[in-house]
């Protein structure tokens, strides 16, 4: 709704000048390009008004969606930052292995609503992803679920989406995309790797960062093969409630800047048009006042 | 089980019960639903869990409401999927029961 009103007020903007130039060129380049009637002899600042309204308006809308984004921001980043403890266990006992080779990839990539052999699939969630990955690999995406802010992002909604992904793709290696929260102004496009059960066995037994595996004892009473699968599925959540919570920062942060910095420009603009608008003015009572000298001059002969 | 330093790495599943902190003399009580356990060879242990709530925040009344909805549901259930999901309920609620009256 705030983007409408927005969009309302630059259309009429779009019409009049917005580059600055050198004071007179402006004037006459002002009654020429909006078409004072013929015989007016006073200039007009009514023009000049008007576009200031509407920049103060928009200046207006977009300072409101700068404490919007602000205050969304705030309340996110505190969840963000707290889960980032969840997927950091996970990391101690597994490592963070994106150099894997693996043979079926699934590519879970999150976004705003706004080999050898190697398989490719897609996961997408958000409008934005969809939009640019359906032209390349329209193919290649297996799920595609939006509107994921629209109830305040909680672990059991994210719970249930890893399930389905878990239950409909088959994969050997999830890779999940996302933009990582490092400031209001930084976000860095980051990937996690979850590997499947089996390729966790695979390299547990190769040696390497995951060969330290076997020395733990498992405790409980099932199976190796079970705890990790559970141990992924697991995992998988948690990474991905945490990516999605730092995406959300990401695009709130990446929102009050832009709407900052728009706000900023209003004012740079509105200061510009201010000081035109007082030399329009002392210009038209200068006008009127030397027609009144002269004519006074005129008939004392 | 009991954790101290030095204890063998372990990965363990946890299954919904109470887990007691003792930060040197203080001792706090968590209801955890489900989760991990991982203990390190460098005597750090982790535990993530899907939920952890201190014992003081449990409410005993709708605990034992609870109970007594999963006990019946599991009577009444029908298919696999109904009695698995029955089964899970009243598991967790009487280790509730059990944690806030043991």
């Amino acid at each position: 709704m705030a983007m409408a009103a927005l969009r309302r007020e630059g259309r009429r903007f779009a019409g009049s000048i917005t580059a600055p130039r050198p004071m007179p060129d402006i004037r006459s380049a002002l009654i020429s390009e909006e078409q004072v009637p013929l015989g007016v002899r006073s200039i007009s600042t009514q023009i000049v008004r008007n576009r200031m309204k509407s920049v103060r308006n928009i200046q207006k809308i977009t300072k409101a969606m700068k404490m919007v984004a602000a205050s969304k921001l705030r309340a996110i980043q505190t969840r963000a930052e707290n889960s980032r403890g969840l997927w950091q266990p996970f990391t101690a006992l597994l490592g963070d292995t994106p150099g894997v080779e693996v043979k079926k990839n699934v590519i879970v990539t999150i976004s705003s609503d706004k080999g050898p052999e190697k398989e490719v699939k897609y996961v997408i969630l958000g409008e934005k992803a969809k939009a640019q990955l359906m032209r390349d690999s329209k193919k290649d995406i297996e799920l595609c679920i939006t509107e994921l802010q629209k109830n305040p992002l909680n672990y059991t909604q994210v719970a249930v989406l890893a399930d389905d992904i878990l239950k409909n793709v088959e994969f050997d290696a999830l890779r999940i995309v996302f933009n990582k929260f490092q400031s209001v102004v930084a976000f860095l496009p980051t990937m996690s790797t979850v590997l499947s059960p089996e390729v966790v066995e695979r390299e547990a037994e190769a040696g390497g960062t995951l060969g330290a595996l076997d020395s733990y004892e498992i405790e409980g009473g099932e199976t190796k093969g079970e705890i990790l699968q559970n141990l992924a599925e697991f995992q998988f959540s948690c990474v991905m409630f945490n990516a999605v919570l730092e995406n959300a920062c990401s695009e709130q942060g990446a929102r009050m800047s832009a709407m900052d910095s728009s706000s900023r420009n209003a004012g740079d603009m509105l200061d510009r048009l201010t000081i035109f608008y007082n030399r329009t003015r002392q210009a038209s009572i200068t006008t009127e006042l030397i027609e009144i000298i002269s004519g006074a001059s005129a008939l004392e002969g | 089980m009991g954790v101290l330093p030095g204890h063998v790495p372990t990965i363990a599943e946890l299954k919904p019960g109470v887990m007691t902190v003792h930060e040197g003399t203080d001792v706090s009580k968590y209801f955890v639903s489900s989760g991990f356990a991982f203990i390190h060879a460098n005597s750090v242990a982790d535990v993530i869990a899907v939920e952890a709530v201190p014992v003081d925040h449990l409410d005993s009344n709708l605990v034992q409401k609870g109970l007594a909805e999963f006990t019946q549901k599991l009577g009444s259930a029908s298919t696999d999927l109904e009695k698995a999901e029955a089964q899970i309920g009243v598991d967790v609620y009487s280790a509730m029961n059990s944690a806030l009256t043991g």
